[in-house]
């Protein structure tokens, strides 16, 4: 049986383009249109049975709920919409498709939507996933009944420099490298102070082609720039002489295929490590003035399959921890270019990791919030996060929908692990306690109202901050 | 039809023709041919070869063959007999008699009616058309005459049953659709009535004419009971004729819509379950359409919403306590019913303990007719001490019934301020107790008038024009006696208004005598002395909070402008000078909101100015003492109405400017401390 949908629109001669499709289990065939268009045809007869138009802007996607009493259709303009199988009178048996709800959480194109039981999930061109949850659905208000907006990507965009104070901003397609600006005044909490140093544009690094720059860094010294796409990588020289800045391409990188997932500085400048396919990273040495060369390939002992998507150098440039697709840690041994563990694998995709400093201890963060610390030298969980563990982690932290991106630490105190996601910056207290799920998790505001001494009690190791989101 | 491509597809062999159109017996899935008149092919979908399927002869050649959903198909002979396929088939070689001589079949329907089916069709016989009328199970026939039309002969029909009763629609070649109603008899005496022949005379029920251009039709079928449609060739003078599809309104005699066919159709038209098919080119086009239901609302463009549920969500209080003070004698237990009955209209939450509280009040109500006065107060008040329940609100509505039904049968019993206390502590509505402040009025309690305009969200806009008109024309010096609250007014009314002495401050906001000057006024002296008239309150301190009472009641423009135009020219402009007196002291402040509880709104003045103006216009005009008040009103407004447009411009400046000092803002890089404990 054949349909032809545009049948209908004979005076228009723009093409009608079908964009979904949706089965219903009494034989109807449910289409939805670049017209705007949601129809509903009789796979036996291949006659039009209903026709809604939705909107005025193309139909994308399409989904119907198990029940087959409702279903969300996305569009182009960036709307969804819900179509009811509502009875056309009250308490009536006659039920007809209706437009029902409108939602507008997309800036363009829904090109995906799905059904469950309970909600309408969305997700955009404009790199959002969004859940709604249908009120007259669900029993009692709780962590399901709430809008749930997810932007991505979960990735740093951003790596400093720490040593030349510069930031590289990584946009689709090009870099921008920022010189942070400085005050030489001191104030009290929520004080604006007096700017000395303007932050400087130094320059921006457009990258050829139509493709997107897939990761970025630079190193820490400030003087090295890499960049990769998904067919090419890049590595620059910076040169920085009072107020020009100079940018060169460095010449004869070793090809690399496929290029690089991530790419990651070591702490002295020297070298650079760039994650690849089937578990491999590969060890570049930075050469003066300005060369590469390639030094080693690390891969683990019993192979993967899936690409290394993250990776963390330790200070003293003895450890390298790379985070593969199968959400396997490695930690390499980079004196001897050496497997030296693999961290006991937990069922979550990995979302940020670092390795401290002085401790050589490797925190984790995964996509489910949970926070794990792993001695590298000891080869086992630290005593702190076995006590996490044990513990649990705050009710409220673990119902956050934004993963951690980044984890840094306080060179000034070694138990503050930083940790930021989109919306929030906490610092981690080790040596404080852990709250508990009755404490209150975010309780800066509280605090700064209590005087010095009754301070002491209420403190607890997440002090968290949501002032920059 | 999306992809016109068949399905399935058989053919007689070379030579035979079909010579009726093939149906589909709806419960076997079988279909039926007939060719060669006489021939009769029955198969299934899965039979590819029609020459293989069970063939039977008939001994008669056959018109039509017609498929009913519950009662299987009928068979309808040239000859005028009809027989059901079952009956045939077990006689294929039956004799079939002749019904008709001489006539010619034009047209046959069939229906079922209870579980009998129906068969109608129409002859014709040089140039008289008549109606059989056949029920095959029954073996009864009917047989009419239709009225004759003068120049004119009918081209298509169609037909319906309803109520026993056929409805044929005839289109006629004179661009007309006539109704015949051809009553279904029960089959007693037929013997004697068919000896005499019933002619059916015919009303004319649509004409197929639109602003000079004439519809002639070719096929026509009924949708609803006011809806037909017709397809056919529209033909205006001076142009070429269209082909097209119409649906009318029979209700209204109007084209409802219409759809072109450019290419030519073959004049036939069918129309199955909301669709319709006919063929349009060389495709067969489906059409889907929907009739509203007909209503002038609809017609006109105003229906506002088709889906109105059947069930009012609204529990009627007038109902419920009705049956609650008749269902008293009845017992316990058939009452608990009913109750619970009505609880589920409004919800289900309320539990069966309530019900007892629900059920004593109208037992008690009604114990209580009477009782003394004494002792029905203090029944009611133990009533209305209760414990909040769901029914509260029904339950002092039922009790405020009850004495108002009181006072009506004795006039002079007034319970005053058990009434005025009922309505200050309870949230009372006009709906509750409808009667309540008709009583009033007739009592002239003016504090529980003002109570209830304040209170009552739902007041008929009559009611609130009645209160109105009672609060203007009522004497102040009467006023002075009784006790009304003044809250509303208090803080704003000039209370000394004999002492001219403090009225020198002049009115802010744009108003000032210079202003005035400028606008085309030289009657310099008596201007002055109207200002001084003006500033003052034209009504007493009660009679403003009275009236205060009725700007704060809620109305609605349309339904309170007849009302207002009834009010006497004396109070309209009183009340005007009010209106007036109210607005400039807004305006005094910047903020242009009056002091006090429960004081007039700003748009509340407004809204009553407009809607006077609008009721008494051609009053106003007349009356020279309205000419003064309106010359200032229009003075006043016109300043205000200058000022705010300077205002305006201000507002847009600074805008502007607290715009661009966000814009820097957001850009600017800022290095910010955070502390974190």
């Amino acid at each position: 049986q054949r349909i032809m949908v545009n049948h209908q629109v004979d005076k228009v001669k723009r093409e009608c383009v079908v964009w979904a499709i949706a089965l219903l289990s009494n034989g109807t065939v449910v289409s939805a249109d670049s017209f705007g268009r949601v129809q509903f045809w009789d796979w036996q007869q291949g006659t039009l049975t209903e026709s809604h138009t939705i909107s005025t802007s193309a139909a994308l996607s399409l989904a119907v709920s198990e029940r087959e009493d409702s279903m969300v259709v996305g569009t182009s303009t960036g709307a969804t919409y819900q179509l009811q199988l509502l009875p056309v009178k009250l308490g009536g048996s006659e039920k007809r498709w209706v437009r029902t709800k409108p939602f507008q959480f997309h800036t363009h194109d829904v090109r995906a939507v799905a059904h469950s039981p309970t909600a309408l999930i969305s997700g955009g061109l404009d790199a959002q996933l969004v859940i709604r949850p249908l009120m007259e659905r669900v029993q009692r208000k709780g962590y399901d009944t709430v809008l749930r907006k997810f932007t991505f990507p979960h990735r740093r965009l951003v790596s400093c420099a720490r040593k030349a104070r510069l930031l590289l901003f990584q946009f689709s397609q090009y870099l921008e490298l920022w010189r942070l600006g400085s005050t030489e005044e001191t104030g009290k909490d929520g004080e604006v102070l007096p700017v000395c140093r303007m932050p400087e544009h130094l320059v921006q690094l457009k990258s050829k082609g139509p493709e997107h720059i897939y990761c970025s860094c630079v190193s820490p010294c400030g003087t090295w720039l890499g960049y990769s796409t998904a067919s090419r990588f890049q590595l620059y020289r910076v040169r920085c002489d009072g107020d020009g800045v100079s940018l060169s391409k460095v010449p004869k990188v070793p090809k690399l295929l496929p290029p690089a997932y991530q790419l990651q500085f070591s702490a002295d400048s020297e070298s650079l490590f760039v994650a690849s396919a089937r578990g491999s990273v590969h060890v570049f040495q930075l050469l003066e003035p300005g060369g590469c060369k390639h030094l080693h390939t690390l891969q683990p002992p019993s192979g993967c399959s899936e690409a290394v998507y993250l990776l963390a150098p330790s200070a003293d440039g003895h450890w390298l921890a790379a985070v593969s697709g199968d959400w396997a840690i490695h930690i390499y041994n980079l004196k001897c270019f050496k497997h030296h563990c693999v961290v006991p694998t937990y069922g979550c995709a990995v979302s940020a990791l670092a390795i401290h400093p002085s401790t050589n201890n490797l925190v984790i963060a995964y996509s489910d919030q949970q926070l794990l610390e792993f001695s590298i030298p000891e080869r086992q969980y630290t005593s702190w996060s076995r006590a996490v563990q044990s513990r649990g982690l705050h009710r409220i932290w673990l119902e956050r929908d934004s993963p951690i991106t980044h984890i840094a630490f306080n060179p000034k105190n070694p138990s503050h692990i930083l940790l930021h996601d989109t919306y929030l910056l906490c610092i981690i207290d080790k040596s404080l306690p852990l709250p508990d799920d009755s404490a209150l998790l975010m309780n800066q505001s509280a605090l700064k109202q209590l005087p010095e001494t009754a301070r002491k009690r209420q403190l607890h190791a997440f002090k968290i901050c949501k002032k920059f989101q | 039809i999306s992809d016109q491509k068949p399905l399935g597809c058989w053919s007689v062999k070379h030579g035979q023709i079909l010579t009726c159109p093939v149906v589909c017996n709806f419960e076997t899935h079988e279909y039926i041919a007939v060719h060669d008149d006489k021939v009769l092919r029955i198969w299934k979908n899965e039979d590819i070869n029609l020459d293989k399927a069970f063939k039977a002869t008939l001994s008669a050649d056959v018109y039509r063959i017609h498929s009913l959903p519950h009662g299987g198909p009928v068979v309808l002979f040239r000859g005028g007999a009809v027989r059901t396929l079952d009956v045939l088939l077990e006689a294929p070689q039956q004799e079939i008699e002749n019904v008709i001589s001489g006539e010619v079949i034009r047209w046959s329907g069939a229906f079922m009616e209870g579980q009998q089916p129906v068969l109608i069709f129409t002859t014709e016989k040089g140039g008289d058309f008549f109606v059989y009328v056949q029920k095959p199970k029954l073996s009864s026939v009917h047989r009419y005459k239709l009225e004759q039309q003068e120049s004119a002969k009918p081209l298509c029909f169609t037909a319906h049953v309803t109520n026993q009763t056929v409805t044929l629609l005839c289109l006629y070649s004179n661009d007309s659709v006539y109704q015949v109603l051809i009553p279904l008899q029960q089959d007693t005496e037929e013997e004697e009535e068919e000896e005499k022949e019933e002619i059916l005379s015919k009303s004319l029920l649509l004409n197929l004419s639109v602003s000079g251009a004439v519809l002639k039709g070719t096929s026509l079928v009924v949708l609803d009971k006011d809806h037909v449609a017709v397809l056919g060739s529209l033909a205006a003078p001076g142009k070429e004729r269209r082909e097209c599809l119409t649906i009318w309104n029979t209700k209204f005699q109007t084209l409802q819509t219409s759809k072109e066919l450019p290419l030519g159709t073959s004049g036939q038209l069918w129309c199955y379950e909301e669709k319709f098919f006919l063929i349009h080119g060389k495709v067969l086009t489906v059409i889907m359409y929907k009739c509203e239901t007909s209503s002038l609302a609809a017609a006109v463009g105003k229906l506002k919403d088709s889906q109105t549920p059947d069930v009012s969500l609204f529990l009627n209080w007038n109902t419920l306590e009705d049956e609650e003070l008749v269902v008293s004698f009845q017992s316990q237990e058939s009452v608990a019913l009913k109750a619970e009955s009505r609880m589920n209209l409004r919800s289900r939450s309320t539990a069966a303990e309530e019900q007892p509280a629900t059920l004593s009040v109208g037992q008690r109500l009604l114990n209580l007719k009477g009782a003394s006065t004494y002792v029905l107060e203090t029944e009611l008040k133990k009533l209305m001490a209760k414990a909040p329940t769901p029914d509260l609100q029904a339950t002092i509505g039922c009790v405020v019934t009850a004495l108002t039904d009181r006072c009506k049968r004795n006039p002079k019993y007034y319970p005053q301020n058990f009434l005025q206390e009922i309505v200050e502590t309870h949230n009372l509505s006009y709906s509750l107790c409808p009667d309540l402040m008709s009583v009033a009025l007739e009592k002239n309690d003016m504090h529980l008038l003002q109570m209830c305009l304040e209170r009552f969200p739902d007041i008929p806009e009559e009611v609130t024009y009645t209160c109105l008109k009672a609060f203007l024309s009522m004497s102040e010096a009467h006023l002075q006696s009784i006790d009304v609250d003044v809250d509303s007014v208090i803080c704003y009314i000039d209370v000394e208004m004999d002492d001219k002495e403090v009225k020198t401050e002049i009115v802010e906001n744009g108003f000032s005598a210079e202003m005035d000057q400028d606008m085309c006024d030289t009657k310099f002296p008596k201007e002055s002395h109207f200002r001084s008239e003006e500033e003052s309150c034209p009504v007493g301190l009660q009679k403003a909070a009275l009236l205060n009472a009725v700007l704060h009641s809620a109305y609605t423009e349309t339904f309170l402008l007849p009302h207002l135009k009834n009010l006497p020219a004396q109070q309209a402009i009183l009340f005007l000078r009010y209106l007036y007196y109210l607005y400039v002291k807004c305006s005094e402040k910047v903020n242009t909101t009056l002091p006090g509880i429960r004081s007039p709104t700003i748009n509340q003045i407004m809204d009553w100015m407009c809607l006077l103006l609008d009721a008494q216009f051609t009053v106003m005009v007349m009356l020279p003492e309205a000419k003064e008040l309106l010359s200032n009103l229009h003075k006043f407004v016109r300043a205000q109405v200058r000022f705010y447009s300077e205002l305006n411009k201000i507002e847009g400046s600074l805008q502007e400017l607290q715009r661009l000092n966000h814009l820097r803002e957001s850009q600017t890089y800022s290095i910010e401390v955070l502390e974190i404990i």
